[in-house]
Order: structure tokens, then sequence, then C-alpha cells
């Protein structure tokens, strides 16, 4: 025991006297530095990571940015002081008072006020130094998307508003723990990537002078970029898309089609899933995302949906390649047989018709995609009857997320069957209703993702690939930390004259005499299918013009992208998702505009 | 059950000292967490509801003759490590140790598992006292402790796992092992640390790195520390005055009524205050091993140098840590520092070696 007892004596001897150096030795420099209390971390934060498109061209970067904050010097903040900084910062003067209040418990972080201040504004506050003690000024990286509303929907934007939790839980098993006030990613890439593109902050120890000033520094921490993103996006390919899609919707504002504006475009590579381009109407520019807020949320058209992924509509006629696939794949009908056409037919007391109520006369199958002929498909339909219709809906990635993960928020669309209606208004089923699910309408409902990919399925023989935007990470020291591949969700399969047939009505269609005609005058062989979905309800006193769409993959003999082209009230006049798809086709094809050819048997309706 | 004439060698001092301790603690806590919450006494009053359970906890454990504890020894083991396991799967994580969720209030089993790790080990070294002169006697002990150390390190909580390490080579050698078998034992281990090593997983070894190297994180620990440093030095003899301590009324000390509370004390009440402090600290560790010396078997003498290692050790790494002279770790400061389990676990040491001194003749009739 007497071991211990001397052990201890020891030990305490030993603190004791370290205290005796500390506060009577050293008692006066450490007595100046706590009077002054100039020790304060400045953080310094890491430029996120970049993004690049396939080819490594830049698309997001980071751009240097002025950053003003308030260093706590100890003995508050006056009123006047705080007045200034919300006129020259243009805040209120309780925002400012809130972000101070926010970090009284880590006051010795700088309390970041407003980033991006403008170049006069700092001059401003820098010639006014001396009444404004704990005003810090500090270059931080600021975000810059190199082409404006450039793939908004897909890239996202950045804010400092709260999370979900669901994201919150997702950041954290990429090893990121969000704090409530960060700066970060709030919609599309930027979020759903967000710990990989954000970097590690840094930080030096730092001593202020009685203006907030940094005199000296201590150690340190310096900051780790964030991780380079690579799409599978072709930047010219969605300029092009998007440019196609602008000018169309503003023809047709200028035509008078007032409820046109919203619109979207997919486009697909068959062979892998690879997103090459995604486009949603009408677009919001992530640079000046603060500023525009208030207006972008009023728009009825809902910029900050993105059009591709987040809404579905009916597909109308694109959707009759499935009826075509379940009566070939049950057998119900063969391929050259002829059903009659008379233009109106009347079934289980609905009449139902053609476009403009035209009889094609004896048709087959083929001709019926190419002509888009209601009557045929109604027929297939209450041959195939509406369980299957809805099981081969389902094979084709209808009704549930075709699997895109590198962006958040895609939705599952529905697919018209007896469960359904039970459910939603615990009805029975009617062959009526059977009429209009084979034509993609009533019940139908799918997002334009999901029509590239059924487009992409039919190009590639039946394999759903899981669409992917990110194909590549690459650290700051250039290594790949994840890489992207294509990944086969579900195989449907299907007699090789299927296929045929249906490829065959495709091509057919996009032949003169078929539906997109004009698209005969491309330089390479393109199968598509047009749609026109009629819209039920709404509130205003005219019927609202119908969707328009059209999907196609091309070169026929080996398919190199799928697309899919929505315009929501497109209206059928002049066929604009034709005409968009034209312009993205030429365009990726390099041929220059055709000639403006008018084409028969443009558009189609569907009752 | 309770006889009075035990109260004849009860240790009063040991008891008052321990109490001082705990009044002193309120009163520097108090200061350390003005403005942390609305109500300015919200964490006094809280530790004052702790220290009110230690002194129940006390009174439990003196109330039962200690032989019992010998008895239950087996029950105490197997109770740690079902605790320690269990956080493992079902703690919270709250910056670094682990707690339990017992609705009532989150416990730190690895608190408790100091005070039971002592009881036990006690039993097992008063029982193999005659093999102890032998080397290969030694494994036992070991294998009685590692799981424990274990399931400590996965938390991980390597400061308390520390702890464990001292108080195994402090009851070793107070139970007679030779001290070159000891030191055999220690040169193995730091043998095989780099065997450890490779079993970490990265945040480990940063933690582990940091741990032994606070300049490696200037931004966290190599921050406090230096404001720590400033915050005592400045109080100077006789500090700043209650209250009036500017590094601690600015917030600028992270944790300062937890880990950092030493700070606060040095700032405000000066050398004077914190030599006043270690005096109270020297008188309960040198009762307490006077207790040890004068107790009837070896089991509660080695209970006594367990508890004395134990509250050493931590005075030292904690206290140490605030003047810079140890490396920061999670460690409280006996009594003082703000937490529940912590000062629940120290109580009731107290308590079963109070027990031990009352206990330690045979009643006079």
């Amino acid at each position: 025991m007497r071991f211990f007892i001397s052990l201890v004596l020891i030990i305490f001897i030993l603190l004791g006297t370290r205290l005796a150096y500390l506060q009577v030795i050293r008692h006066e420099t450490y007595w100046m530095q706590a009077e002054e209390n100039r020790l304060r971390i400045l953080p310094i934060t890491a430029p996120r990571g970049e993004i690049y498109d396939r080819n490594g061209r830049k698309i997001v970067t980071n751009r240097p940015g002025f950053t003003v904050s308030l260093v706590d010097l100890g003995d508050g903040y006056s009123d006047a002081m705080i007045a200034e900084l919300a006129g020259l910062l243009e805040m209120e003067k309780e925002e400012i008072r809130d972000r101070i209040r926010a970090q009284f418990f880590r006051r010795w972080l700088p309390i970041r006020l407003k980033i991006d201040v403008p170049m006069e504004i700092v001059a401003v506050i820098a010639e006014r130094r001396m009444e404004l003690p704990g005003v810090l000024i500090e270059v931080q990286p600021i975000r810059n998307y190199l082409h404006g509303n450039f793939a908004s929907h897909i890239l996202g934007y950045l804010g400092e508003g709260t999370v979900a939790d669901w994201v919150e839980e997702h950041w954290q098993q990429y090893g990121y723990y969000y704090r409530a006030g960060e700066l970060v990613g709030q919609a599309g890439l930027e979020l759903a990537w967000e710990p990989f593109l954000r970097g590690k902050d840094g930080g030096i120890q730092v001593e202020i002078n009685s203006t907030g000033q940094a005199v000296a520094k201590f150690e340190g921490v310096d900051p780790q970029p964030g991780h380079d993103v690579h799409l599978t996006i072709d930047l010219p390919l969605q300029l092009a898309a998007e440019q196609a899609l602008n000018e169309t919707v503003e023809r047709l504002q200028a035509e008078g089609n007032d409820d046109a504006g919203e619109a979207a475009v997919v486009i697909l590579d068959p062979q892998s899933g690879r997103i090459l381009a995604m486009a949603s109407l009408p677009a919001f520019d992530p640079n000046t995302f603060r500023r525009d807020f208030p207006r972008l949320r009023e728009d009825r058209r809902r910029p900050l949906v993105n059009k591709a992924i987040e809404g579905h509509f009916p597909l109308g006629s694109t959707f009759k390649m499935v009826t075509a696939f379940a009566a070939l794949e049950e057998g119900v009908v063969s391929h050259d047989e002829l059903v009659r056409c008379a233009g109106v037919i009347t079934r289980y007391g609905a009449t139902k018709a053609c476009f403009r109520r035209r009889a094609h006369g004896a048709i087959n199958i083929v001709e019926a995609i190419a002509k888009s002929c209601n009557i045929f498909f109604y027929e297939m339909g209450l041959r195939v009857g509406i369980d299957n219709l809805a099981r081969y809906s389902r094979d084709f990635g209808f009704g549930s997320p075709v699997g895109l993960q590198d962006i958040f928020g895609e939705r599952r669309g529905i697919v018209a069957s007896r469960e359904l209606k039970r459910e939603l208004l615990n009805e029975p089923w009617f062959p009526a209703e059977t009429m209009d699910a084979s034509i993609g309408q009533g019940f139908q409902s799918s997002t334009i993702l999901q029509l590239a990919n059924y487009i992409a399925m039919i190009a590639n023989g039946g394999i759903h690939y899981r669409p992917y935007l990110v194909e590549k990470i690459v650290n700051h020291q250039g290594e790949t930390v994840k890489l992207a591949a294509p990944e086969i969700l579900r195989y449907v399969e299907a007699r090789p004259s299927t296929w045929e047939s249906i490829r065959q009505g495709m091509i057919a269609a996009a032949l003169p005499g078929g539906t997109a005609a004009r698209l005969a005058a491309l330089p390479v062989s393109i199968a598509g299918k047009t749609g026109t979905a009629q819209v039920v309800g709404g509130d205003s006193p005219t019927p609202l013009p119908p969707h328009h769409l059209f999907a196609a993959y091309a070169p026929v003999e080996q398919p190199e992208i799928a697309l899919a082209v929505f315009i929501k009230h497109g209206g059928t006049e002049g066929a604009p998702a034709v005409r968009v798809a034209q312009q993205i086709l030429e365009h990726y094809f390099k041929t220059a505009p055709a000639a403006e050819a008018v084409a028969e048997g443009e558009g189609e309706e569907t009752f | 059950m309770f006889d009075r004439r035990l109260l004849k060698n009860f240790d009063y001092p040991l008891l008052l000292i321990t109490l001082a301790i705990c009044c002193y603690g309120l009163i520097v806590l108090s200061s350390a967490t003005q403005g942390l919450s609305s109500d300015p006494l919200f964490f006094v009053r809280k530790q004052a509801t702790w220290i009110g359970f230690g002194v129940v906890a006390i009174l439990l454990a003196i109330s039962i003759d200690y032989v019992n504890f010998y008895r239950w020894s087996l029950y105490f083991y197997a109770l740690n490590l079902l605790s320690l396991g269990l956080v493992l799967f079902f703690g919270r994580d709250m910056g670094g140790a682990r707690w339990l969720d017992l609705i009532f209030f989150d416990f730190q089993p690895s608190e408790l598992a100091k005070l039971i790790v002592i009881i036990t080990l006690a039993r097992l070294l008063a029982d193999c006292r005659e093999r102890v002169n032998r080397f290969w006697s030694v494994w036992p002990f070991f294998l009685h402790i590692v799981p424990v150390i274990l399931l400590i390190m996965l938390q991980p909580d390597l400061g308390t796992a520390l702890v464990f390490v001292i108080i195994f080579f402090a009851m070793l050698y107070m139970a007679g092992i030779p001290v070159g078998h000891l030191a055999i034992i220690v040169a193995a281990g730091i043998a095989a640390l780099p065997l450890f090593w490779l079993q970490l997983m990265d945040y480990q070894k940063m933690r582990l790195l940091v741990f032994l190297n606070p300049g490696m994180d200037p931004l966290g620990y190599g921050y406090q520390l230096r404001q720590s440093i400033i915050a005592i030095g400045s109080g100077g003899i006789s500090g700043k005055g209650l209250y009036e301590g500017t590094q601690a009324r600015l917030q600028f000390l992270p944790e300062q009524h937890t880990d950092f509370i030493f700070s606060v004390l040095g700032e405000e009440f000066g050398m004077l205050g914190a030599v006043l402090l270690l005096v109270l600290y020297f008188c309960l560790i040198y009762r307490i091993l006077k207790i040890g010396a004068f107790a009837k078997d070896s089991f509660s003498a080695l209970v006594c140098t367990g508890v004395a290692s134990m509250i050493t050790f931590q005075i030292l790494v904690n206290v140490g840590m605030a003047i810079g002279i140890m490396p920061v770790t999670g460690l409280p400061l006996p009594f003082m520092s703000y937490g529940g389990s912590s000062m629940l676990t120290n109580m009731l040491a107290i308590g079963v070696i109070l027990n031990m001194g009352m206990r330690r003749q045979k009643i006079q009739f």
C-alpha cells in the first residue's frame, strides 16, 4: 500500500507542478490571450466535385466567390452594425440575428451570412472595415452550372434548406452525416450523389485582431475536393433535345396553344441502358435558383418537376406495340390476318372510332401499327383480355419504376387491371375498358422514361437494362472509385416473328403512308410510333388539346438510340412530337434539316 | 441485517470527502453550463439528482455484507459481458462512447463495467492467491479481462479500455505477482500491437492516431487543447471568480461541462481552487488505500486497490488532458464531470469501499 500511496502522491505533485507552471509562471501570457480571446477556427470549404458528360466535356464546375461572415469578437453585435449589414447584403435584420443565434454554441466558428456576394458590395464592406468589426470576407468556391438551365432536372441545385429524413439516411450510408444549415444538393444528381460530390472541408486555427482580421495562423487541415462525376449524358445531344423541345413548345404557344409548355424527352442507348439525354420543360437555372425560387414555385407548369420521371401520363397509341405483342404471343392473331376497319366500332355498348373516323379497310397487324388503327387494336385487346394485357404491360416495365437510381423520384405509373380498378373504385372490370387500355388510354399511365425503356426493349429484343446516368466517379487523385456497368433487370422472351412484325409496323410508320412519314427523309432507317393521348377532365371550359407523343429507335439494323418525346397538350396539329424527334435524329445522324415535307396521315385520334 | 455496531468502523471522512467533491463539482458545473440551456439550472439539477441516486447507491452498497459481492461475482461477470454486448447492437452513438437506452435514462455500461471487473477480478485473484508466483498461473486473469476490454474496444472507447488495463496491472501487482512477470506481460502486449493494428477499421485507426497525436486533428482536439490551456493559465493563482471566467462564458470551450470541467475550475478558481480539488482527491484515494491496508481479507484489499487505481488514473488522464500533458480522451473526472453513469458507478464504488471498511473486523460483542 505504501507503494501505491507514493505513486499517487507523485502523480498529484506532477499535476500540481504543471498547474503552477501554467497558472503562475505563464499566467501573464495566457491571461492576455484569454482577454483578447482571439483564437478561432476558419473553415475552408472544399470545392465540390465537377460533373462531366460522357466524353469528358465539363458541365458543372466551381468558380471563386466572396462569402461574408461574422467572427465573434466576444462583445455582441450592435444593432447599427446588423442594420448596416442587412442593408449591404440585402438581408432581413432578423435573418442575420437568426444566423447568429443558430451558432451560439459554436462561437469559435465564423457565422456565414451570405455566399457569392457581388464584387461591388465586397468593396464597400472592405472600405468600411473599421465600422464593421468582426466582418470577414472569404473567397470560397461557388457552384457554376456552365450551361445555365441545361439538364437542370438531372443536375439539380444546391441549397441550405433542410432535407427529408430518408435523404439523410441515404447520405449516411455513404458516410456523410448531414447537419442542418449545410449547403447541400436539394435535387437531381447534386442530392443523390451528395456524399461523393461534397469534399471534406478543411480549416485553420487563427488568431484574429480587434477588427476580426486573421493576424496569426496555427495548424490547420487542407480541404479535400469532392469526387468528379462522369455522366452517360451526351452534351451536344442533350442540348439538341432541349433546343428542339424549346422551339417546338414556343411555336405551339405562338400559334395560340396556351396549354402547351410542358414537355419531356428521354434518349436511351438500347444496348446498355445509358441515358444519353433527358430533358424536361419548363426548366430552371440552378445558378440563379435561390433568386428565382419564388417565381418557380408559383409557376403552374411546375418547372421543378422532372416531367420525364416524376410525372406519368397516358401513352396513347405509342402503347399499341404492347397490345400487338400480347396478341401475337398469345396466338390470338396471325401475322397476316386482316381485320376490317370501318372507322367506327360499337362493342359492349360503347362506340369507338379511328382518327377522324377514317376507315382503314381490311388491315393486318403491320399496317395497323403503321397507320395506328384503333379498331384493329380494340379487337386485339378484347381477344387477349385485360389480364394478359396487364401482364405483358408489366413485362415491358410499366407499372413499376424501371430502376433509375442515379437520381431520385422515379414514378411507377399505372397499368390498367382488374385489381387496380377494384382497389381504386371498388367496381368490376368492363370489356369496354379493355378497349381503352389496349390503345394506351383509360387507366394506363406511364412515365416518359418507361416509354423510352419499352422502345429500347423492342429495339434490343426484350432486354430491360437498368437506365443509368452516372458512368463513373473519379476522385481528386484521378482514381476511379466507382464504375457503372450495364445491368439487366429483365428479359422478355418472344418468337422472332413477333418482334419482326412489331418492328415492321414501326418502320412502316416512319415511311410515306405511316403516321410519322416526315421522318422518311432521314438518311437512316427509323422504327417509330406516334401517340395522341386524350385528356379527360380538366377545369377549362374548352377541352384541353391532347398530349402528343412519339417514340422511336434508330438505326433499325443496329439500334444506337431509343427515344421518347412527350409534348403535354401539344395537340396533333403539325405533329409536334415527331418534329422534335426529327430535329434530334437529324442532329444525331448529322444531317441537314430535311425539307418541310407535308406528310400524309399525320396524327391520329383515339376515340 | 444492519447492525449499529458496524458504524464503529465507518469511515466518515471518506464519505464526507466524496460528498465535498460532488458539491464542488456542482458549483463548477453551474458555471460551465451557463447559457447551455434556457433553464440555467437544468444541468445542475440533473447532476444533483444523480448525486442523490449516488447516495442511495452508497446506502444500498453498505447495507449488504460485502461477502455477497464475492459470492455473486460470477453473475456480475455475466451481466457485464451481456450489457457490453448489448450496447454494441442496440447502443446509441453519441460521439465516441455508446449508451444503452434504459427508458428512464441513457446508461453507459462501460462505466459500471469498471467496478464489476474490479470485484470479479479481485475474487479470482483472491482465490488463486497461493499460485500467483508461478508465471503460467497468470493466464486465467488474462482470460478474465480480455473479453471485457475487447468489447469496449469495439465500441470503440479506447480511453476506457485503457482504464481497465491500468486497473488490471495495479491489482495484479497488489495480488503479489512478481514485477518481472508483469514486465514480461507488458512487453508481450507491446509486441502484439501491430497484429491488433491490422484488425482495426480505418476510422478506428484514425481515432487511435488522433488519440496519440491530437495535432492531427487541429480543428477538433487540437483546438480544444489550446483553449483549455489558455483558460487554466489565465486563471492565475486565485482565479477570475465564479461565473467570471471569460473562456467558459463565451462558449469557446467545447464539452466544458463533461470532459473539460477542470478547465472551467482552473479558470474561475485559479491554482488555489485546482489544488484544493487535487488535495481532496488525494485524501479520497488515501482513505481508500488505507481501508485496503487494514482489510481483513485479500478480496477487499484488492477491491480497494482497483478502485483507487481507477480513480487515480481517470484524474491523471482528465486533468492531464486539460493542462496539456496527456492526450485528449473522453474520460470523465470522477465526481466532477456531468454524467449519470460515471457518477453512479463512482458512488457505488465508494459504497463498496465503505462497506469493506466498516466490516473489516469481527463484530465486537
